[in-house]
């Protein structure tokens, strides 16, 4: 009973204790460096769910609002990119930070246009959630309108790779951990020590009360989609690096984001942040044991067992009555 | 700058039977998929997204079970529907404590790793090619064998008086007349006491247990029922496109099958048939516009089209065309 | 009010019952009976955790550690809705009126022992189930008339103002035919002439019925002139009980209420 307690009140680390033993059993089954080949490739893939989860999480924490378009932000910012770097020809970098404005406009233009006269209406979840999901197909049809339904690639390295201890990482891959990371550490920072993260937090906590409190909570909303689109647009773009561009690119990212999300627990930029690697490492981590082409499913299962057995996240706090 | 684009719309197609066969057929399998999605999103307030997922498990299980367990048709039908329902059941139990948008989500996931397994499993499942005809030597058995023993003499009979008659035409009767079994039943049930208490759990689960009612119980028949709609609506997909494949299962049907259930309105079984009608002869009719544009855009054009309906009726018009807005608890 | 409260063991009983929540003791080790047929309130300052053990004895919430007894029988982890069969039913402070759902239907939904809330009944014994049926419908219009809501039966719940919606919950949760009713605020939000109808109605229920309340209430007035005994709860213990007069001089219930944080 009282370690029951325990655990209850420590998530994280039981987590961690958790994958820590799962590693050490792989490692004694496989090698280190197998085991540590797959840490950083699902690093890569994990960096990209991080920054996916980390917006979606501030949007579905401060809003109530499960946005179904996140995916199509992806897919978005992944064709602007195209746009910049094949259609004018301009460096990756250009690209990239192109795709991540025009998808911030993008959801501040939905948050101008849907979200906030609907939550004048005071419409409810479902309501919400499914127009989302007619957003999402707005945004495909758009992207497939004007680049089709052809695989594109963006012009980016695919076949240099460096090696370290060992191990080895592609340049692009390295390219979408280094930005990625760092700038997830810097919306961390933002979240953490500036007064636009402290408001941001107060509004996820409790957005009454927050508005009582004399914040300006539609400045706020406002930040919260710039900060959402311009980490999905980066998301996507670097997603399109790493692989090619389609228009589903960024729905099948969706689920898995929307579990790094859940798992971080909902509203916990951190948590989504934490999650999101450890989801990639962990996915994975699992093509040791199972056929590569199953390592998606596993991570839909993993996702579904998480959910059953700790409703509210591993970060998340229990609902009390 | 773009010139106006001539639109000539070929009305010749509208009259054509076989555009009318597809379109009322397709209609009638996502009217009987929604069926049981306004049992649960309607009439119970649990929100199911997994629909696609339980007829992936209906019509794999069905083919399985004929083309690689030898069963009959007739009676791998029925085992099919338990399974599924089975499945569902397994499925509600841990998942229906989860909170609303938790349990779409878990419900999404579900349908996606079916989907998954259908694409990965090859031994079993055909993988992405999926499952059609088994073949030993010279011979073959396709899973659609026992029913075209049946349907295709009833076709040679109707065409003795009606000549034209479309080869979809037997298919296309026992979709709506499931259909139309599906919405009296549905309706009948609902009426009872028993309807009653699903309605109280849509509306205030806590109250509805503070009143001695074992929530969980209903939600589960609830699941279970739409589970059966699922799997039926999984075998006439098969039938109509006489394969089994894992992307004819993605979460965009789903998606459209939520799209004929806001259509037509929460709450109204009568409603999804006319909604999905509706939102088929839209889509399909929009093929017979012949703008000078690709098929790709065309593609595109649809996509947009079920993104609008879905935006426009949620803002303007939640209850759709036959819902309630009393009992619009969308709106809360 | 000293009236004459039921003989035999108390009808609930609640022993050392403990919640804890993220590291706080919502409730620690509270205990108390309520007699049979009495009238009981449960008082106490704001957080002292009246409303947890509320839903922990009803089964909306699940006690760590403790016992509750109704009528003999451990229902301590007993789901909510198994609880409220055995004749513990509640209320809500904002009451739930099922608001989508017509006012008539909202009363038959309570009514116990329906065989048509049976899937397989429906299929089976449509007779039966229509019988009931009407029976149900009868009895909810008539309690709907002596609650002064008859007009009402067809109308939206939601179409009631705030009193008749109190109302509404109160006639609904007698329609389970408990045997002990528990009212959560029942006089929040209400004008005095309705909340001197509710206690009416609760004393006549209370002596023509044999049924037992127990109510968490603010409203002192209520509490002192109302209720046959009074339990005082503060920083999650139960520091008093006993009949009203005995309970207001007692200087640990001063105490507590001077000196918590209002």
């Amino acid at each position: 009973m009282e370690l029951r307690e325990r655990a209850r009140e420590h998530p994280a680390g039981v987590a961690f204790g958790v994958i820590g033993l799962i590693a050490l059993g792989l490692v004694l089954a496989y090698s280190l460096h197998d085991v540590a080949q797959a840490s950083l490739n699902g690093l890569t893939l994990g960096t990209i769910y991080a920054l996916g989860a980390v917006g979606l999480t501030l949007v579905y924490g401060i809003l109530r609002l499960v946005n179904f378009a996140h995916g199509d932000f992806l897919t978005f910012g992944a064709y602007m990119a195209f746009l910049v770097n094949v259609t004018w020809g301009l460096p990756l970098a250009a690209a990239i930070v192109f795709g991540m404005a025009a998808t911030a406009v993008l959801g501040l233009l939905s948050e101008r246009l849907m979200w906030a006269p609907m939550r004048r209406k005071g419409a409810g979840f479902l309501q919400l959630l499914l127009m989302s999901i007619g957003l999402a197909f707005v945004i495909r049809s758009v992207v497939q309108w004007f680049w089709g339904t052809e695989i594109r690639t963006l012009d980016v390295n695919v076949v240099d790779s460096i090696t370290f201890l060992g191990l080895r990482i592609g340049q692009t891959e390295l390219l979408v951990v280094v930005v990625g990371i760092a700038v997830l550490a810097a919306v961390a920072a933002v979240v953490r020590f500036t007064m636009l993260g402290r408001r941001m937090r107060a509004l996820s906590d409790d957005i009454s009360l927050a508005e009582v409190a004399g914040i300006d909570t539609r400045r706020v909303i406002l930040y919260t989609w710039l900060f959402a689109g311009a980490l999905a647009g980066l998301a996507g773009a670097l997603a399109g690096a790493l692989t090619n561009l389609r228009p589903e690119l960024g729905f099948e990212l969706l689920l898995p984001i929307f579990a790094a999300v859940i798992l971080g627990g909902i509203g916990n930029p951190f948590g989504a942040l934490v999650a999101g690697l450890v989801l990639g490492v962990v996915i994975e981590m699992s093509t040791l044991v199972v056929e590569p082409r199953w390592k998606v499913t596993f991570g839909f299962v993993a996702l579904i067992i998480a959910l059953i057995i700790r409703p509210q996240g591993i970060f998340g706090k229990a609902k009390g009555v | 700058m773009t010139e106006l684009l001539p639109l000539a719309v070929s009305f010749e197609a509208f009259t054509d039977v076989g555009f009318w066969s597809g379109v009322l057929v397709t209609a009638g399998i996502y009217t009987v998929v929604a069926l049981g999605l306004q049992l649960n999103v309607g009439y119970t307030g649990i929100v199911n997204f997994g629909q696609a997922g339980f007829m992936a498990v209906g019509g794999y299980t069905m083919a399985i079970l004929v083309l690689e367990a030898g069963f009959s048709f007739w009676l791998a039908l029925p085992l099919a529907v338990l399974a599924t329902m089975a499945f569902g059941v397994l499925i509600g139990l841990p998942a229906l404590r989860l909170r609303a948008d938790y349990f779409a989500i878990v419900t999404l996931a579900m349908a996606e790793v079916v989907r998954l397994v259908a694409q990965n499993a090859q031994g079993l499942t055909g993988g992405n090619k999926g499952l059609y005809c088994e073949f030993e030597g010279v011979n073959q058995t396709c899973f659609d064998d026992a029913w075209k023993s049946l349907s295709n003499p009833f076709l040679d009979w109707v065409e003795g008086f009606w000549p034209d008659v479309d080869p979809l035409f037997p298919l296309l009767l026992v979709v709506w007349g499931t259909v139309v079994i599906g919405i009296f039943a549905l309706n009948y049930i609902q009426r009872t006491p028993w309807g009653r208490v699903l309605r109280a759990i849509r509306e205030d689960e806590d109250a509805a247990r503070a009143l001695g009612k074992n929530t969980l119980l209903y939600e589960l028949q609830s699941l279970a029922i739409s589970a059966m709609f699922g799997a039926l609506a999984g075998f006439f997909l098969a039938l109509f496109l006489t394969t089994i494949q894992p992307d004819d299962y993605e979460p965009i049907v789903t998606f459209y099958a939520f799209g004929v259930l806001v259509l037509g309105g929460l709450a109204s079984y009568k409603g999804v048939a006319i909604g999905a009608i509706l939102l088929w002869t839209l889509l399909e009719g929009m093929r017979f516009v012949e703008l000078p544009i690709t098929e790709e855009r065309t593609a595109a054009l649809r996509f947009a089209l079920v993104g609008l309906v879905l935006i426009l009726l949620m803002a303007f018009r939640p209850q759709g065309l036959f819902g309630k807005k009393e009992e619009m608890v969308l709106g809360r | 009010m000293a009236a004459e409260t039921g003989n035999g063991p108390a009808l609930l009983e609640v022993d050392g019952v403990v919640k804890r929540f993220g590291g706080i003791d919502a409730v620690n080790g509270a205990g108390f009976t309520v007699e049979r047929q009495s009238v009981t309130a449960l008082i106490g300052p704001n957080g002292a955790g009246k409303t947890t053990l509320f839903n922990l004895v009803t089964g909306f919430a699940q006690a760590d550690r403790g016992s509750v007894r109704f009528d003999g029988e451990e229902v301590a982890g007993m789901p909510s809705y198994a609880i409220a069969r055995r004749g513990m039913v509640r209320t809500f402070q904002l009451a739930r009126a099922l608001a989508a759902m017509p006012v008539l239907d909202n009363m038959m939904l309570a009514a116990p022992e329906q065989p048509g809330e049976r899937l397989r009944n429906v299929l089976l014994r449509p007779r039966a189930v229509r019988a009931r049926e009407r029976e149900v419908h009868e009895q909810a219009l008539e309690l709907l008339e002596v609650f002064g809501l008859g007009e009402k039966a067809d109308d939206y719940a939601g179409t009631l103002s705030g009193g008749q919606r109190k109302l509404l919950e109160l006639a609904r949760a007698l329609m389970a035919r408990p045997r002990m009713l528990l009212l959560d605020e029942p006089m929040a939000g209400i004008n005095p002439t309705l909340g001197r109808r509710l206690l009416d109605h609760i004393q006549r229920l209370r002596s023509e019925e044999g049924m037992t309340f127990l109510f968490v209430e603010h409203d002192m007035e209520v509490v002192m002139n109302h209720s046959d005994r009074v339990v005082v709860m503060a920083e999650g213990r139960v520091i008093a009980s006993g009949e009203p007069h005995e309970v207001r001089s007692d200087p640990a219930v001063v105490d507590a209420y001077l000196g918590s944080p209002a």
